[in-house]
């Protein structure tokens, strides 16, 4: 692999926007919280000023992604005999260890929420195996879900080692992106869990901010694994990994704040949720981190052909083949 | 190969001939991102259902829902069992809706009521004529399985004014409905509907609008 020198210009502003907006909305998730529902019951003060704030951040956040996206400089590469597609190795430098760091530190949050929604799922189960033996009303929730997401926890840390794996090897080709799709899928059954515990939840703000950061968080996975299968998207990847950063931030404030209640059972519920969070979060960085200069500048094995046309060195055009 | 065509297209020159069946010969720019593509096709199905669950749910939380009816407190309207549409965006309850609430001072899972007044409004029940006044007028109910019977815990809350912002809601089986009658449940704020039951979905012999 021939060495590549990255500008730190092409990935600062992408890290320093998610890093500002996502301590922004956090805090204003803060505020949120010790401000804008009754006390008593937790029930939302309508048009209360930290929910109307937060909204409007949040969406100038993904607004300002659009633009960052659309400017994001990427060169046009031709196509390589050989190479599954263009932007396939688009993760790998084998001299920069921040990525690979990132992504296995992502990999071993969401392994370690193993356990804890494994026990939370048998405990769960149990209770609810109690409750039809006495011939008791048993509850909406018999535990399945949880232990289908400690399942889906263990092969998104797989997948993410993976991803780690192909950013660091020069000697891989980069078809080990595909694995991003574990981590995808495995947050579909989050997402589901996630939504199940909230359904009679009639306070949106508790559980909407976790939902909608899961989705980003599936849907970013997906473009990421998407870049290895002929189906790249690298400026909506960009603007999913931003995006997802900060929907995460601010339900990880919330998530957090649960902790403290003395329901056991439902502390540690929330701690799983609160390391796939991060583990997601992380994960984004890492994207952030590697992709805006490698998009500029894309790494190549030796004896690849692939130098840019002469004139065409940076565009502002998206380049699948879709 | 692939690189010549390339650059053939970028110097602008016409596309080479395609080979007759059969045939070998350079393959086309199509043909090498269809090779190139392996597991795209997976990919792309994966994709969608990912996506799939993504609108579902974020549908089911911002704008419907479907729930399943447990108990029988509102026989024969609804049925334990039933699969019911609920809409929740943009809903305000309105007399005589049936809505889903949850009021955590009673249970965690979520209840089917029908609302009876709504914030201002006055009730008053009355058992032994077993009527239901708002503001004084006898409301009309069709719906109810049978005459009311004095509650096992009292005639509980039988004479109140709706706060505003609230909502006095009872189940059409009166008789085995724990309600805003029940102390325990009350009168409910607004903000503790969930949506409104639009339909019965399943079974489809109960099939019908609410």
């Amino acid at each position: 692999m021939n060495p590549m020198k990255h500008s730190v210009s092409g990935r600062l502003p992408w890290l320093a926007c998610t890093a500002a907006l996502a301590l922004v909305c956090a805090a204003l998730r803060k505020w949120q919280l010790g401000s804008a529902f009754d006390e008593g019951t937790g029930l939302p003060a309508p048009g209360a000023q930290a929910s109307v704030i937060l909204v409007c951040v949040i969406v100038m956040a993904g607004a300002w992604f659009v633009l960052l996206s659309m400017y994001q400089p990427m060169t046009r590469r031709p196509w390589s005999p050989g190479q599954a597609h263009r932007w396939d190795l688009v993760f790998l430098d084998a001299g920069d260890p921040v990525y690979p760091v990132l992504v296995v530190a992502a990999a071993a949050l969401a392994l370690a929420a193993v356990p804890v929604l494994f026990i939370v799922g048998v405990g769960q189960f149990q209770r609810y195996q109690e409750l039809l033996d006495a011939g008791l009303q048993t509850p909406s929730n018999n535990g399945m879900l949880t232990l289908a997401t400690a399942a889906g926890a263990f092969l998104a840390a797989l997948g993410l080692l993976q991803m780690g794996r192909d950013g660091l090897r020069p000697g891989r080709r980069g078809k080990g992106g595909f694995s991003a799709a574990l981590p995808g899928v495995a947050g579909c059954v989050w997402l589901m869990e996630s939504f199940r515990s909230h359904a009679a939840n009639p306070v949106q703000w508790d559980y909407a901010p976790q939902l909608i950061a899961i989705v980003l968080g599936m849907l970013f996975y997906m473009d990421f694994a998407g870049m290895s299968a002929g189906a790249a998207r690298p400026r909506r990847l960009l603007w999913m990994a931003g995006m997802t950063a900060i929907l995460s931030a601010v339900s990880l404030v919330s998530t957090a704040a649960e902790l403290s209640t003395p329901d056991v059972s439902l502390c540690s519920a929330q701690m799983g949720d609160l390391l796939l969070l991060l583990s997601q979060t992380l994960a984004a960085a890492g994207v952030l981190w590697r992709l805006p200069p490698n998009l500029e500048n894309p790494p190549r094995f030796q004896h690849t052909p692939i130098s840019p046309d002469p004139g065409e060195t940076v565009i502002q055009e998206e380049t699948t083949d879709e | 190969m692939d690189e010549n065509l390339e650059e053939q297209r970028a110097a602008g020159a016409p596309e080479p001939p395609s080979q007759p069946e059969g045939q070998a010969g350079p393959p086309s720019g199509a043909q090498v991102r269809r090779d190139a593509s392996a597991g795209r096709d997976l990919y792309m199905n994966v994709r969608v259902l990912v996506t799939m669950m993504a609108v579902f749910v974020l549908l089911f939380t911002f704008v419907a829902r479907v729930i399943v009816v447990s108990g029988p407190s509102m026989e024969n309207t609804l049925w334990g069992g039933d699969l019911i549409l609920v809409w929740s965006l943009g809903y305000e309850p309105k007399q005589g809706d049936i809505v889903v609430l949850t009021q955590e001072s009673y249970q965690e899972d979520s209840i089917v009521k029908r609302v009876i007044a709504t914030g201002g409004q006055r009730v008053d029940i009355d058992y032994g004529s077993n009527t239901v006044c708002v503001d004084g007028e006898p409301i009309r109910e069709d719906y109810i399985r049978e005459p009311m019977l004095t509650p096992g815990w009292g005639e509980g809350i039988n004479h109140v004014v709706v706060p505003e912002g609230c909502i006095f809601v009872m189940g059409d089986n009166r008789n085995e409905s724990a309600d805003s009658r029940y102390p325990a449940i009350g009168i409910v704020d607004a903000r503790c509907v969930i949506g409104r039951g639009m339909a019965v979905l399943f079974p489809f012999r109960h099939w019908k609008g609410l």
